[in-house]
C-alpha cells in the first residue's frame, strides 16, 4: 500500500512542474545556451544584422498581412451585402415599373374593349360581372377591415420590403395560416372582394408563407395584415365578430399580445389585381351553362 | 536599432504591396501571427539581458511558424484544428505576457 502514493504524487508534481516550467521560463532557453557557448572575447559575427534585420522584415511584414487582410474582409462582407441590397432593390424597381406599365396596359385595353363592345346588355354586364369575381377590375364599396399585427416587441430592424414591411424573424407568432383563416372566413361572411396588404384576391391567389414573408400570390407582405373585404358592412361585421376566427384571434391578443382590430367602412377601394392569363384551361366549344349559379 | 529599421521596412513592405492572402494559407495566419510577436517579444527580453543570439532569434522565429502551422494542420486533418490552435495561442500568449512582464520589469524596475 505504500508504493502507490508517492506515484502519484510524483506525477501530479510533474504535470505541476510543466506549468510551472510554462509560466516561469518564457524565454526561449536557446538565449541562454548560446550566451553560455559564446566566447565573450569573439566578438559579434558578420551574419548577425543581416539575420536580425531580415527576421524582423519578415515579421513586419507578416503583421501587417494578418492586419490588412484581417480588416479587408469586413468591408467586402458590406461590400457583397451592399450589392445584394442595390439588385433587390434595383428588382423590386423593376417589378413596380412593370406593374404600373401593366395597370397602364390594363386601362387601355378596357377602354379599348368599350369602345368595341355595346355599354350595356347582358354581354357587357356579364363581363363586368366575370371581371369582378375574378379580381380583375378595382372595385369600391361599403365593407369590413381587419387588421392583424405581431407583438411590438418583434424585430426592429427595417428591411427593404414591400411598403411598410418589418422582416418576420424566428419569433413571429401570426404567419399565412392566420391570414388564411381571417380571409376564409370573410368569404364565408359573404365578401364579394378581399385585398390583403393591398394585393387584391383572385381565384387563383395563394397565401403562402416562404422564408420570413407571408406571400400573397407571390408578393411578400409583412405585419401589420390589414385585410380588406367588399361586402355588406353590417352583415360582414356581425357574421365575423360572432366567428370562431375573430375570438381565436380575440384570445390571442391578451395571451401574446398581437394586434387584432376589425372596423366596418362605407368606403373601401381595393385595386385591380393583375390578370393571370390560363394557359391550359380553354373554353369547351359548346357554351353549355350547367350547374352555373 | 537595425532592428526596428528593419520592422518598420517589413510594415511599409506590406503597406506597399499588400499582398492577399491565399486560401489555403488562411487558417495559419492568427498563429504565426502569435508566433511572429512572441519571437519579437523574446528576442527584446533577451536584448536586455544581454544575451541576445541572431542565430537562436531567426531561427526561433522560423521553427515557431512552421510547428504551430503543423500543428494547426495536423489539427485541422485529425479534426481537432481549433481546439489545437487555441492550445497553441494559450501557450504561446504565456510566453507573450511573460517576456512582457520581464521587458516592463526591466525597463521600467517595477
Amino acid at each position: 500500500m505504500s508504493s502507490p502514493k508517492p506515484t502519484v504524487d510524483e506525477r501530479s508534481l510533474v504535470s505541476a512542474r510543466l506549468l510551472i516550467d510554462l509560466v516561469n521560463t518564457t524565454l526561449d532557453p536557446g538565449y541562454a545556451a548560446a550566451a553560455q557557448r559564446r566566447d565573450p572575447s569573439a566578438g559579434r559575427r558578420r551574419y548577425e544584422k543581416p539575420a536580425v534585420a531580415l527576421g524582423c522584415l519578415l515579421i513586419g511584414f507578416m503583421l501587417v498581412v494578418a492586419y490588412i487582410h484581417t480588416n479587408r474582409g469586413a468591408p467586402e462582407a458590406a461590400k457583397v451585402h451592399d450589392r445584394l441590397v442595390a439588385r433587390v432593390r434595383a428588382a423590386q424597381h423593376g417589378a413596380d415599373d412593370l406593374a404600373s406599365r401593366l395597370a397602364d396596359l390594363e386601362g387601355r385595353l378596357a377602354a379599348l374593349r368599350g369602345q368595341s363592345l355595346p355599354q350595356s346588355g347582358a354581354l357587357a354586364q356579364q363581363l363586368q360581372r366575370a371581371q369582378l369575381a375574378a379580381g380583375q377590375t378595382a372595385v369600391t364599396g361599403p365593407g369590413l377591415t381587419v387588421t392583424l399585427q405581431e407583438p411590438a416587441a418583434a424585430s426592429a430592424s427595417a428591411v427593404a420590403g414591400r411598403g411598410g414591411t418589418t422582416p418576420i424573424e424566428a419569433t413571429n407568432i401570426l404567419t399565412d395560416r392566420d391570414v388564411r383563416s381571417v380571409v376564409n372566413e370573410l368569404w364565408h361572411d359573404g365578401a364579394e372582394a378581399i385585398a390583403v396588404n393591398g394585393v387584391r384576391l383572385t381565384p387563383t391567389s395563394a397565401i403562402r408563407f416562404a422564408g420570413q414573408a407571408v406571400l400573397v400570390d407571390f408578393e411578400p407582405i409583412t405585419s401589420p395584415y390589414e385585410i380588406e373585404a367588399v361586402g355588406n358592412a353590417d352583415d360582414l361585421s356581425v357574421a365575423f365578430a360572432q366567428s370562431a376566427v375573430a375570438s381565436r384571434y380575440q384570445t390571442l391578443v391578451s395571451v401574446d399580445g398581437i394586434g387584432f382590430s376589425f372596423t366596418g367602412s362605407d368606403h373601401l377601394s381595393l385595386p385591380a389585381s393583375a390578370p393571370t392569363v390560363p394557359r391550359y384551361a380553354v373554353p369547351r366549344p359548346t357554351a353549355s351553362r350547367t350547374g352555373g349559379r | 536599432m537595425i532592428a526596428a529599421l528593419a520592422l518598420v521596412a517589413g510594415v511599409v513592405l506590406g503597406l506597399v504591396f499588400r499582398p492577399t492572402v491565399p486560401n489555403w494559407l488562411e487558417p495559419y495566419l492568427p498563429i504565426a501571427v502569435v508566433a511572429a510577436l512572441d519571437a519579437v517579444f523574446g528576442g527584446v527580453r533577451a536584448r536586455l539581458d544581454g544575451i541576445f543570439d541572431a542565430k537562436v532569434f531567426v531561427v526561433s522565429f522560423i521553427s515557431n511558424v512552421v510547428v504551430a502551422a503543423l500543428i494547426v494542420f495536423l489539427g485541422d486533418k485529425l479534426g481537432v484544428g481549433g481546439q489545437l490552435s487555441t492550445a497553441v495561442v494559450v501557450v504561446l500568449g504565456i510566453r507573450i505576457f511573460g517576456n512582457a512582464a520581464a521587458i516592463r520589469r526591466r525597463l521600467f524596475r517595477a
